[in-house]
């Protein structure tokens, strides 16, 4: 049984945060809240997202799985103002999802849950370095990085007490240096890690300009970026796997 | 020829690096160096690239700057190098130099008995890179371990056939020749930021409804390295020319048009001069102080140029998974 009422732009941030690593996903209806968590198929980005029972008008939910293909739904959810309201049903014969938007019915064609790839193990991870940053800060690194590489450079400056968004590329360099007074928070530590721009890029789109952005990292760790959305009852922790020195 | 008109049929789209990490790519090497010269590289000053006897070893800044972008995504190179002026990397400069000297007179003996398309080819082969450039990129490249090939003639012709036998998984070049050459896929932009860009034979020749043999007509007729085609006829002119009469005969027939040679260059798409006689060795172990000593001290290129690319291949950075932490 699941029976839902959600503004849709809360809807729409959830589904954006997925849909820029997989095409289709499980969603998990608990009793308090949506739960998605998701892989890309090379095992690199993840997701993990929960959005609690108090971001909806309306939730009653007793712990199904449903499939999604996500495109469909970020286009069913993209009909609709910010401030409507989405209703949600599923009907449990059919295997369907009742999707009711100011007037506007949409009958959605789930996935068998199955068929799609299996949710990852969260990796179990220890990151010495805390940084918490705006997302526009973020934002503003990742696009001068992608001005010249095709990776980037994640650096805390344990002395300095700075964060530094760094890429070299075959001409040019980058380099984005926050120092405390600029960040909301900083926990120094050993961090050094290089990552694929392709996937930061597609996490930077989902995470809002005005988000504290939780940013864990380590020395060739994967990196944990964490923010809240609908008001602090949704929260979606990324993780990207480093690129590291071949042996 | 003009790669605006084969740009016009190809059919191109964007690939991520994700998806053909771990693949290897049999390189246009003359094509890919140049481009390298002639955007990269010409921007630095001249001094740190001329030796002090003059001998211009730009490509040396060249080769170091462009190989990482292979490396960093974990593909490997097979660099194939035109025939005809070059011989394999043993030989000495001397005689290297008898060979561009040999290759100069026959194209001047080509041009004398007015065979424009021998002409035109010895050209294309011999115009661009120097015998000093030619030498030291063979030279770094082996320090380096990449594996080199030299082409019969046409490079081109020579890595679009090791993509088609399987060899490789993909041809490279700026170029749109592979296409012509039969290349089933190739990587377009290696030497420029981003991601490159993917052509596909089956899917040019499926989008026009083309057999390849019928896409060279068609490209002879619009002009190719070899020949400079029908005086106002385009890709759009020269595709339904083809497509309503069959073949390049029938098409230049109908439409009193004429090309010089034509079966010759038909035939040197068809079937170009290639070699099956290679052994490719794709477990590269770069001897890095080595190819730093050949490069700074031996032809006298600034450090500081080079340090970068260098530290680049050095670290040669791959993408991990995040099961490695679970």
């Amino acid at each position: 049984m699941f029976k839902a009422i959600v503004s849709a732009s809360t809807l729409r941030d959830a589904l954006d945060a997925v849909s820029v690593l997989v095409d289709e996903c499980k969603i998990r209806l608990n009793e308090d809240g949506l739960a998605i968590r998701a892989v890309d198929p090379a095992n690199v980005g993840m997701v993990d997202l929960a959005l609690d029972v108090a971001a909806f008008e309306s939730y009653e939910a007793d712990g199904g799985v449903i499939g999604v293909n996500l495109a469909r739904l970020e286009d069913i959810a993209g009909m609709a103002n910010s401030g409507d309201l989405v209703h949600l049903e599923l009907d449990e014969e059919t295997r369907k999802l009742h999707i009711r938007i100011d007037g506007l019915s949409y009958t959605l064609a789930l996935i068998d849950p199955d068929s799609i790839r299996q949710e990852p193990d969260i990796p179990d991870l220890d990151l010495p370095a805390e940084i918490v940053v705006e997302g526009n800060q973020l934002d503003r690194g990742i696009t001068a990085a992608d001005m010249v590489s095709d990776h980037i450079r994640l650096r805390v400056d344990e002395a300095s007490e700075t964060f530094h968004i760094e890429a070299e590329g075959d001409t040019d360099d980058v380099d984005l240096e926050v120092g405390r007074e600029d960040l909301i928070d900083l926990q120094a530590g050993p961090a050094d890690s290089l990552f694929s721009l392709d996937y930061l890029k597609d996490m930077n789109k989902a995470i809002p300009g005005d988000a504290e952005v939780t940013v864990e990292l380590g020395e060739e760790f994967p990196v944990k970026l964490h923010y809240e959305f609908a008001e602090g009852m949704g929260n979606v922790t990324f993780m990207l796997a480093p690129r590291i020195q071949s042996d | 020829m003009g790669n605006a008109d084969l740009r016009a049929l190809a059919a191109l789209s964007d690939v991520a690096w994700a998806d053909i990490e771990g693949s290897v790519v049999a390189v246009d090497a003359h094509n890919w160096l140049y481009r390298y010269l002639t955007t990269t590289v010409k921007w630095t000053r001249d001094e740190i690239y001329t030796t002090e006897g003059g001998e211009e070893v730009a490509n040396l800044v060249g080769v170091v700057q462009g190989l990482p972008k292979f490396f960093e995504h974990d593909l490997t190179p097979v660099f194939v190098f035109d025939g005809g002026v070059t011989e394999l990397k043993s030989a000495e400069v001397a005689e290297r130099r008898e060979k561009r000297e040999r290759a100069e007179e026959r194209l001047a003996e080509a041009r004398e008995r007015g065979d424009q398309v021998e002409a035109a080819r010895l050209s294309a082969r011999t115009q661009r890179l120097t015998d000093v450039i030619l030498e030291t990129t063979h030279g770094l490249l082996d320090l380096l371990d990449v594996p080199v090939i030299e082409a019969p003639a046409e490079g081109e012709a020579q890595a679009a056939h090791m993509a088609r036998v399987g060899d490789v998984d993909y041809a490279g070049s700026e170029d749109y020749d592979t296409l012509l050459f039969g290349a089933p896929l190739t990587l377009r932009q290696l030497t420029s930021k981003g991601a490159p860009e993917l052509m596909d034979l089956d899917a040019t020749l499926d989008r026009h409804d083309l057999t390849l043999e019928q896409l060279v007509d068609v490209a002879i007729l619009c002009g190719t390295d070899f020949n400079s085609g029908v005086s106002g006829v385009g890709p759009k002119t020269a595709l339904s020319a083809i497509k309503e009469h069959g073949d390049l005969w029938a098409a230049m027939e109908a439409n009193d048009w004429h090309v010089e040679n034509a079966d010759r260059i038909r035939e040197l798409f068809r079937d170009p001069p290639v070699t099956d006689d290679y052994a490719l060795d794709l477990d590269l172990n770069p001897d890095l102080d080595a190819a730093r000593d050949y490069v700074t001290d031996e032809w006298e290129v600034d450090a500081d140029e080079v340090e970068r690319g260098f530290e680049r291949i050095e670290a040669s950075v791959v993408q991990t998974g995040l099961d490695r932490w679970t």
